[in-house]
């Protein structure tokens, strides 16, 4: 059914999103953590997502119609952890100091995860309007020929 | 006496229906529990039962009536995600699914009425 | 808005349409039974499709929902309109037949 793939297609904008959020959450939420006991020191998390159609740039050359039809929105490719630097504080009397007095603590950046968030959060609403706007195409076709 | 006349439709449709609202009911099941422990989310199973029906449209051939007896909806348990652990109700998912199967059944019973009223004009010789 | 005036038909094409009709009228009888005929099978494949359209609606197959309703509607209009053309021609039918000789 073609509306049910418009449903799908934005079901699937909406958890790429969802994970999206969830990640930049616990990037935040690790933002003061110090190395665990096993010496690891928290590194960011990011998500990767990929079109879900599997040869994208072939569909549109193949003239078939069947071949739009394998559109099926995004789809989660990787959970990549950033390999950016730690920033080194100076905190001599902390337990987790090193020899020099400087702490490291992950390299999440604040302002840009703040800024993925509203991102995530405006691609999420979006998607929920073109579902909304899916259904409701849908209703309004059954009206064709009236209340009969 | 209409089943008389009429192809199988009618008992397609009914099952369609059938279907749908057992869907809203497993639906409704899982976002009332989408909070409780240990919970794992229940989905309808019952497009892929069809697979006789559907060689006979796709070859143009009306429908036996005894192709239809004994299909019925089937409530599956969604499999256990990779690790062991239970799946868990995905709420916004599963109300997504609420709104194509209200849509779904919309449809159908639109469909149902004027199947049902093309019947109608035949027997009333279009009068009305 | 450009109103043409009412402009008689000149003798020459009224001949034409006169000798038209005069050869037709033999045909027009079968014709109407034939092109009936023709008719009814059209809209009993119009309604067939409708229905296996609807068929492929309820078991998750329909390409297309708004083409579905359409198919649905544009069959029952034409079905009507069958039964029309055929009250129609019984009612021609029955008003001859009530003639007295």
């Amino acid at each position: 059914m073609d509306y049910s793939q418009a449903f799908e297609i934005s079901a699937s904008g909406m958890t790429v999103e969802k994970l999206r959020i969830d990640l930049t959450a616990v990037n935040i939420a690790n933002m003061h953590t110090t190395a665990g006991a096993d010496g690891t020191l928290f590194r960011p998390l990011r998500v990767v997502s990929r079109p879900g159609a599997q040869n994208f740039a072939g569909l549109f050359e193949d003239g078939s119609e069947s071949s739009v039809y394998k559109l099926r929105g995004a789809q989660v490719f990787a959970v990549q952890e950033m390999t950016t630097a730690p920033r080194m504080v100076y905190e001599p009397g902390n337990p987790s100091a090193d020899a020099t007095g400087f702490v490291a603590l992950p390299g999440v950046d604040h302002v840009s995860e703040m800024v993925n968030l509203i991102a995530a959060l405006r691609a999420y609403e979006a998607n929920v309007v073109a579902m909304n706007a899916a259904k409701n195409m849908a209703v309004k076709a059954l009206e064709i020929g009236g209340n009969q | 006496m209409i089943q008389e006349i009429d192809t199988a439709t009618m008992g397609v449709l009914r099952l369609a229906l059938d279907a749908a609202s057992l869907r809203h009911r497993v639906i409704a099941h899982n976002i009332a529990n989408a909070n409780t422990e240990g919970f794992a989310p229940l989905r309808v199973n019952f497009e892929d039962q069809f697979d006789a029906v559907r060689s006979a449209i796709g070859q143009g051939q009306p429908i036996e009536r005894g192709l239809l007896d004994g299909l019925r909806p089937t409530i599956l348990q969604d499999a256990p995600l990779d690790g062991g652990a239970t799946a868990k109700v995905a709420l916004d998912m599963e109300v997504a699914k609420l709104a194509q199967n209200t849509v779904h059944y919309q449809a159908l019973l639109r469909g149902a009425t004027k199947h049902l009223s093309i019947l109608g004009i035949a027997v009333t010789e279009g009068k009305r | 808005m450009n109103i043409d005036p009412i402009v008689g038909i000149p003798p020459a094409a009224a001949g034409a349409l006169s000798a038209q009709a005069g050869e037709a009228q033999g045909e027009t009888f079968s014709k109407f039974g034939t092109w009936f005929g023709q008719q009814i099978a059209e809209v009993n494949g119009q309604l067939q499709r409708a229905d296996a359209n609807l068929q492929q609606l309820a078991l998750g197959d329909a390409n297309n929902l708004h083409q579905v309703m359409i198919n649905l509607e544009e069959a029952k209009l034409s079905f009507q309109l069958l039964m029309q053309v055929r009250n129609r021609a019984l009612e021609a039918y029955q008003e001859i037949m009530r003639m007295q000789v």
